[in-house]
């Protein structure tokens, strides 16, 4: 259908008379709604981050200072640091993982709607439960880790009071809920390429290792593009799985921006500060993804 | 090694990872804080159900569970019906000045800002509209963070659905609310019930926006209220894994029995 057939058919469709308000009435709620709760708090946040507060009042109009001071504070920038190892190492081992598995899922074997069952519920659980769950396997006293180890002759296990340690601890809670997400998306993936071009290569002798190379890996390179990027959107934003884990620590450590951003506005009362840390952060995860758009887009193009 | 076995191998690997740390919360939940922190069992030796009963009894989880199914579904419920009916409206006319285009565009753009950006702002927009710990003030956030989604999603497939069918029942008589009653919206249950499914999700597990807008059983939800009582009892962990357990339970049983269509929905998006 072309365009002019399309505009002609809802022409038609419109009516006249008392079906011309129609689609004013359908659009209406959804643009109050939003207009409400969204834009006009994104349009308050801008205003104030432009303010001094001090306990949650604003006294005065700073302008951007509140942005320039983010960039000379050292908690910020550690913060932002943490954030951005947390991120690469995350989605860099989810992705991996996530297409090894859906690789090895690829042919229906015995088994493998269980495994597809079971993959789900990581992703489903609530996040803070998530974290309940890792909390318990490395408490020093009472955790999973710490079990085993007494069970091998072992002593107890410290994780979450070392900081490298609980650094590690916290990608691995991410790649634990986040990796089935990566092997559901690579799968649809796979599952829709074309059968010809991989026969052929099977018919020409290659073997599998080459065969993912030159055909597997090209051709879906779409989907995990789009994967990494929807995962890394996310996981700039990761707050309750360190809220409760490990509220930050120890000391700055696990510290990510969100973490930082709720501290300063609700514990420290400085509404305008954490207003431009926020605002900061969205603009860095905006540049992030359309970066990658454009990426995706160059790639498609070569 | 034969390609079967070492098959088997990986699943039974994979598995492991996967139930194990899920495994070592509900055989807590089962267990005494003593015999957590001093005997350090594989298995609880006398599993009983007190921590479920001290979570009901003396710490308001019956609360928290009510709060969080009356807010899911309100604001699900309502997110649907307002989105559904922009989607339609984006899909089929054709307005003035592109009004049509320009709002879906506004509601596509307002759905990559990252919510933590409003958090603040929309913690002072309940303060000032008296709605802190409250269903309504938490039903209105989620609402309209739902929104953007529904539209979005809706929108897509109300454009798969050719226009020929409604226009056929409305020349046949049918008001175009009829036309869409009987042709239009049951061509779209899957994509309703796809959408549906993920909303329930998101909004049942959110916490963030849950921490800064309740305080009190009023109105605190579950991942809200659980995260607080870890917050004052650090050590105690039969409760943590009591209220972990129970805090998993309604979403986790909704994701399996939903199964078919939450896998659609979630892989969806990205391989289109």
């Amino acid at each position: 259908m072309s365009a002019r057939d399309r505009w002609l058919s809802r022409e038609r469709l419109q009516g006249a008379g008392l079906d011309a308000a129609l689609p004013y009435l359908l659009l209406a709620p959804s643009i109050l709604v939003t207009l409400i709760v969204l834009v006009y708090p994104l349009w308050d946040g801008i205003r104030a981050s432009t303010q001094f507060y001090r306990y949650g009042k604003a006294l005065r109009d700073v302008g951007l200072e509140n942005y320039a001071r983010l960039w000379d504070d050292p908690q910020f920038l550690n913060s932002l640091w943490v954030t951005l190892r947390f991120v690469t190492a995350s989605v860099a081992i989810e992705t991996v993982l996530g297409l090894a598995l859906a690789l090895f899922c690829l042919h229906e074997f015995r088994g493998i709607k269980l495994l597809r069952t079971v993959l789900i519920v990581p992703m489903v659980i609530t996040p803070v439960v998530v974290a309940i769950v890792f909390r318990l396997i490395y408490a020093s006293d009472a955790g999973m880790l710490t079990a085993f180890s007494e069970a091998l002759g072992g002593g107890p296990v410290q994780i979450l009071g070392e900081p490298t340690r609980a650094f590690v601890g916290l990608v691995a809670l991410d790649v634990w809920e986040w990796t089935p997400l990566m092997f559901l998306i690579m799968l649809a993936g796979l599952q829709s390429l074309p059968v010809e071009p991989f026969e052929a290569a099977r018919v020409d002798g290659a073997g599998p290792w080459r065969v993912f190379i030159d055909h597997t890996l090209p051709m879906l390179r779409p989907v995990i593009a789009i994967a990494i990027v929807l995962r890394t959107i996310d996981a700039f934003g990761t707050f309750d799985q360190v809220f409760v884990l490990t509220r930050g620590g120890p000391g700055e450590a696990t510290r990510l921006l969100s973490v930082l951003g709720y501290d300063t506005a609700f514990k420290f009362q400085q509404t305008g500060y954490a207003a431009a840390l926020f605002l900061t952060m969205g603009l860095i995860i905006l540049a992030l993804a359309l970066a990658a758009v454009r990426m995706l887009r160059r790639a498609g193009e070569s | 090694m034969s390609a079967r076995l070492l098959r088997g191998l990986v699943t039974a690997l994979i598995l492991m990872i996967v139930l194990l740390p899920i495994y070592w919360m509900v055989a807590a939940s089962l267990k005494s804080n003593l015999e957590i922190t001093q005997q350090a069992t594989l298995y609880p030796h006398a599993p009983s159900f007190d921590n479920y009963r001290r979570l009901f009894s003396e710490k308001q989880f019956g609360d928290y569970l009510t709060n969080s199914l009356v807010v899911t579904a309100c604001s699900v419920a309502l997110s649907l019906v307002i989105g559904t009916l922009a989607a339609y409206a984006i899909a089929r006319f054709h307005l003035r000045f592109n009004l049509e285009r320009t709002v879906g565009l506004s509601l596509l753009t307002l759905r990559i800002v990252p919510p933590v950006v409003i958090l603040i702002p929309v913690y002072l927009l309940m303060l000032q509209l008296r709605l802190l710990d409250t269903w309504l003030g938490l039903i209105i956030t989620y609402t309209a963070l739902n929104i953007t989604f529904c539209v979005w999603m809706m929108e897509s497939f109300f454009r798969e659905i050719p226009t020929d069918l409604e226009e056929a029942a409305m020349v046949d008589g049918d008001s175009r609310f009829t036309a869409f009653r009987r042709i239009t919206l049951p061509l779209a249950a899957p994509g309703l019930a796809a959408t549906a499914i993920f909303a329930v999700i998101v909004t049942f597990n959110e916490f963030l926006f849950a921490l800064v807008l309740t305080a009190t059983p009023r109105a605190m939800t579950m991942p809200r209220g659980t995260a607080t009582l870890i917050g004052r009892i650090d050590t105690d962990w039969a409760s943590m894994a009591a209220a972990g357990v129970i805090g998993a339970l309604p979403i986790v049983i909704f994701a399996l029995l939903v199964q078919r269509h939450l896998v659609r929905g979630l892989t969806l998006g990205a391989v289109k």
